[in-house]
Formats: C-alpha cells, structure tokens, sequence
C-alpha cells in the first residue's frame, strides 16, 4: 500500500473497458460466497464488458469468464480503479 | 449395480461426458442449468455393469436452493463420484471439489475442457495436483472423447482422500489459493476471435440487431426445414405409400360401419383426405407424425444449438431490462424459450426463477401466451394458405397479450423480483454427436407423450359425435361461442379437444368452413383458455393447487376477453 489515494466506488461507476480491483463483495454471507463461486473475489481484477441501457444489467470479465449482474447488485460491490 | 455420480459446476462440460460414457437408453433429458431434473444412464467398465447418473451442476453443496439439495442427496446416495473440473477455471471449480472431497467417498476428478486449457495458455501440473488433493485427476476432453478412456481404467483407483479434511468457507479459499500457486502456471493470453465476437453480441448496440436477426433466422430456418421435411419425405411417405395401403387394408377387413368409421373415417383411395376424415389411423397419426414432427425435430436442433454454442445466457442478458418490466428477470427466456417447443418443459424449467412471485408469473404467461411447436405448425397448417398475415395477428395478439398481462401481475401478485446474476459462458463449438443425441431423445418424448394422447383424443371425440353427445354440448354453449365471439357453435368440439392435444384441436377447426378471421380467433382462443392436460398437471405440482386455481380463473377471463375484443375487430 501506497500513501497516494484510493478512491473505492461502487462497480457500477465503470465505464465499458475500464478495469479496478475488487474490494468488497458487500453482500450477505451467502450471496457472498454465490459470488466467490462464480468468480468474483476480493482482489480480482474485473473489466466492464457491457451496461445494458435503462439501468439493465452489467456484464464483467473477471479471469476471462462473463458474468452478467444487476444493476442492484452490482452497486454493492465494492471496487477501485487503477 | 454400483452408482457413480457424476457432478460439477455448471457448463464444465458434464453433459458431454456424460453421453460419452451412456448408451443410447438414457432416461429423462435436462436442460443444463435449468431444472432439477437429472438424468440416469447406464455404462460398463471393465465388465461390469455401473449406473451412471448426471447430477445437476451447482457451484457449491451449501443449500441455497433445490439443485444443491438434489445434489447434496445424490452425492450420498452415490457409491463413487467422477467430479468434472474446468481446467480453465480451477480455482472456482475447486471449492465444490474440496466440499465434496470432505464427505469421503470414494471420487475421481476429470479435469475436462483440458484442450482448451492448453489453447488459451494454461499449464496445470496433473500429478502435483493429484498428490495435494489425494485422488486420482485425469486430464479429459470430452468433444473428442480424449482421456474418456483413461478415466474409466482408473475409475477403480478412485478413492477417499485422506489430504483433504472437512473445513470451514475461509480455510477452504485459503486451501484453494495454495493449490493453485502450486500446481497452475497462467501464460500470455491472446484474444481469440470468439472472444471479440462474445463481446459483440452482449453490447447492447450490437448485441440487440444481431439478437434480432438471429431469432429470426431461427423461425425462418423451422417453417422452411420443417416445410420440406413434409413436402419430399413425409407427405410422399402418407400419400404414395401408408394412405393407399391403410385404406386397403381396413377395407377388406371391414368394408363399411361402425370400425371403419373410427379407424378411417371418410378416407377413401380416391380421396385419402388425412387431415379431415377423423380416423384413428389417418388423422390421428398423419398429424403427429406428418404435421408436427417435422417441425419439433427442427425446433429442438435449433434449440440446442443455441443451448450448446453458449448463446442463451447471453440473450438472456440482453432481454433482461425488459423482463423486469414483466416482474422477471432475463433467465425467463429458457422457460418461455422451451415453452415454444413444448409447455411441459417450460413449465419445469420456471423453476430457475428464483422467487415464489416469478415463478407464478413465468408460469402464467407461458401457459397463456406461449402456444407449443406442435399447436404453431398447426396453426401455420391451418393459416398458412389465407397468408402470412394471419399468421402473425396471432402471435401478434399472444405476444401483446405476454407483455400486458407481465406488466399487471408484476403490480399484483405479492413478493420479490430478484435481480439477475448469471455465468455468461464462452462461445463453443457444439458437439453434433450429443446435439443429435438430445434431440432424438426429445423428438421421441414427443412421440412416446403425444401419439397416445392424440389416439385417445380421436377416438373418444369419435365416441362423443355417435353418442350424440357433440351435438348437446355445442346446444348448451352455442350462446357463448355464436354470440359473444363469432364462432360457429360446432367449435366446441376444438376447445374440447384441446384439453387434450392443441395440435389435433387445432386441426378440428379444418372441417368447419370458417374464415380466416374466425380461424384466427379461434387459435388465439386455442392458445389461451387452458393448458393441455400434460401442462396442467405439472404446472398443478409446481404452482399448488391455489396459484394454480388462480392462473386457470385468469386464463379463462383473458381468452374470453381478447375473444370478444377480437370479434369486435375483425368480424
Ligand atoms: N473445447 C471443449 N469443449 C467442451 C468440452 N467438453 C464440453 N465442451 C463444450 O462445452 C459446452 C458445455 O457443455 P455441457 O456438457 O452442456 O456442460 P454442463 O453444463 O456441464 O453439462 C458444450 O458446448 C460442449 O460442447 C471439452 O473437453 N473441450
């Protein structure tokens, strides 16, 4: 960890081709580890695929599998850019 | 019989392994993914003789929902487990593989899709594996069947794993990051063309026109497939061969009466007229297997196409803001995808819906506003000559119909719309060894559910018109059916029959000289008023007997309402 400044935003502030880390699943423990199960991991380095338009849903690449979320969902997770 | 449980996560390519190892007498077909519905088979290894059964694929064994109930079960019930691993996502793939290594039954891992492991760039270390979780892995490919036989000689080497202890959620994580440091080595990965295509087609901007085009080449190729199927092979079949020699044949035995009216009705050598003459050996078996079949074999190729290459998730994505408009969310295109082909799977695949409010409403819709392959190429028999336009007023109609009535009950019906969370797995190449193997095996479900329904619905409508019965009933509801919708009283032999079959009630409207306007309504009224009694009990079991009193009152009301609205439209 560097000194400089994360900012920590929800996933669904990325822009399609944009990439950030994963910081917080932000769920409860069950859709957690859901989530851990399909890929989606603390860490994990996800890209914004595609958002479908009116608030329909996301589609990330996390380690080259797609996995389409709801906008719902998908602002409980946590991520930061790089 | 010894029992070997085959499970994995979704999409690991469990099916395909599966029918590699089966022979042909496989028992009841499921849709990956969707259902809880397994399939059973039987294999010989070695000379003996193994009960090989394909558990439903669930990301873990904790019970979040019936598919990990069912394979929680199946795992214990089992006497050896083949767990199939990804070896292109090992490390999500190995929580469910801990799980079931700490229950302690004898197991064997293949390690399938290892060819397109090694395309992409991923080096595995196979015995650095097998020593850390204490089983014997066997790299496969099941498209081609590389490594299917290696697994069979060492299924006698499965075994219990002793490195491998029951642990907690966090130690199994940890447990799974050590494993993969030590055993897997990710090289530069280059973007292969499928995968900027799999990019195209869920971007909204792309993915929605080619989404369009290719559920209209989808149609497209059906009707015309389907129309020469029964244009060179099976109308040549009926007229040259089968007519001829059925008339014949009956004829000599009985001449004229009673049996020959129920088994040939008016069919003669001059005039075979297979779709009229309403006899157990001319219609009832000319409409099942010379007017639908052809089309549901179509149907079912398409459908597994689409199920196989990967496309499905990803139309599933794309229709998903819509769907939510209705109280559903994208994953409600399977059960209304496999509703056009048959309500009965559809009705079982409403299961995937997360909710009690969803499933209801999925159910609803499809029983109402999806009319099965069978009822459409009838209905495409029937309209077809009057032209296309008719044919598109009544899917014109369903489809307003689906959309309006979603938007209602999303506002009534109590509960919670979940939103969608779903692996949108990459393109594959679809192995046309088990694309023909489903659809044979559900071409002849078909075959094996619809003839004797069929056979049935004939001769007691037979028994019905001599008994008189017919001409009591068309009296009684001649009010409803003359006045309110424009209809000649004699169609209440169709709405009779379509408790049991829509393709054959279908067919009954042929003989009634109606206009195309009344033949259009009719078939909307068909579609809508009731399930077939195969829907209807299933849909008994998987709504209960109160939602589903509800969904039959609502059907009752919308088929009666848009009947009306049409009449007043058109007549
Ligand atoms: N390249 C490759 N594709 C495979 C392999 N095994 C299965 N597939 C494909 O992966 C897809 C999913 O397979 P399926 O058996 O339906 O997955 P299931 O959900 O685990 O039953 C299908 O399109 C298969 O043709 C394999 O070993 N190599």
């Amino acid at each position: 960890m560097s000194g400089r400044d994360v900012k920590v935003t929800p996933l669904t502030a990325l822009l399609p081709g944009e990439k950030a880390r994963i910081v917080a699943l932000g769920h409860g423990k069950g859709r957690q580890r859901h989530l851990r199960t399909m890929g989606l991991m603390e860490g994990k380095i996800v890209e914004m695929v595609a958002m479908q338009p009116a608030r329909g849903p996301l589609v990330i690449n996390v380690d080259g599998t797609q996995i389409a979320i709801g906008l719902g969902m998908a602002r409980r997770i946590l991520i930061e850019k790089m | 019989m010894k029992r070997i449980s085959m499970m994995g996560c979704p999409n690991v390519g469990k099916s395909v392994l599966f029918s590699r190892l089966t022979g042909v007498n496989v028992i009841s077909s499921n849709y990956p993914g969707t259902t809880v519905d397994f399939t059973k088979g039987y294999t010989r290894i070695g000379g003996e003789k193994f009960e090989l059964i394909d558990v439903p694929g669930t990301y873990s064994l904790e019970p979040i929902s019936k598919a990990e109930e069912v394979a929680r079960t199946m795992l214990q019930e089992a006497d050896i487990i083949i767990n199939v691993v990804d070896a292109t996502h090992m490390e999500r793939n190995l929580y469910l593989t801990l799980e079931i290594l700490g229950m302690k039954k004898p197991t064997i891992i293949a390690l399938n899709l290892w060819d397109e492991a090694k395309h992409i760039g991923i080096d595995i270390d196979v015995r650095q594996l097998e020593k850390l979780l204490g089983v014997p892995v066997v790299p496969t490919c099941a498209i081609t069947g590389e490594g299917v036989k290696a697994l069979t000689l060492k299924l006698r080497a499965a075994k219990q794993s002793e490195q491998i202890k029951p642990m907690t959620e966090e130690e199994r994580w940890r447990k799974i990051g050590e494993i993969i440091r030590k055993v897997q080595v990710v090289h530069h990965r280059h973007h292969t063309i499928w995968e900027h295509i799999a990019d195209i087609t869920v971007k909204p901007a792309t993915g929605i026109p080619i989404a369009m085009i290719v559920i209209f080449l989808i149609f497209l190729f059906i009707i015309q497939i389907g129309n020469l199927i029964i244009e060179y092979l099976m109308d040549p079949i009926f007229y040259n061969y089968y007519g001829p020699w059925i008339v014949e044949f009956v004829t000599a035995f009985y001449p004229e009466g009673l049996v020959h009216e129920i088994l040939i009705g008016n069919s003669t050598l001059e005039s075979l007229n297979f779709t009229q003459s309403f006899g157990l050996l001319t219609t009832g078996l000319y409409v099942p297997f010379d007017m639908v079949l052809p089309f549901v074999v179509t149907f079912y190729i398409m459908l597994s196409l689409l199920e196989d290459t990967g496309y499905l998730p990803r139309l599933a994505v794309l229709v998903d803001t819509g769907l939510h408009k209705l109280g559903l969310h994208g994953s409600a295109i399977v059960p209304t995808i496999l509703g056009l082909g048959c309500n009965v799977p559809g009705a079982l695949a409403t299961r995937i819906m997360e909710t009690e409010k969803q499933r209801f409403i999925a159910a609803t819709l499809m029983a109402i506003a999806v009319p099965c392959m069978a009822q459409s190429a009838m209905i495409f028999g029937i309209l077809g000559k009057y032209g296309m336009r008719w044919i598109l007023m009544v899917y014109g109609t369903l489809a307003l119909l689906y959309i309006s009535l979603g938007l209602v009950l999303k506002r009534i019906i109590k509960g919670e719309s979940p939103e969608l969370l779903l692996e949108v797995p990459p393109y594959r190449k679809p192995d046309p060894v088990t694309l023909l193997k489903k659809t044979w095996t559900k071409a002849y479900g078909f075959l094996v559910e619809a003839v004797p329904f069929v056979l049935l619905g004939v001769f007691v409508m037979n028994l019905l018109y001599i008994s008189g019965v017919i001409e009591l009933l068309s009296g009684l509801f001649s009010p409803v059916l003359t006045t309110l919708l424009g209809l000649p009283k004699e169609a209440i032999v169709a709405l009779i029959m379509g408790f049991l079959r829509k393709d054959i009630a279908v067919g009954m409207l042929l003989p009634l000289g109606m206009t195309p306007q009344q033949l259009t309504i009719s078939c909307v009224i068909l579609s809508t008023y009731f399930p077939c009694v195969a829907t209807f009990v299933v849909l008994l079991k998987e709504l209960g007997i109160r939602d589903m009193l509800k969904a039959t009152g609502l059907m009752l009301i919308v088929s009666l309402t848009v009947g009306v609205l049409m009449r007043a439209i058109l007549i």
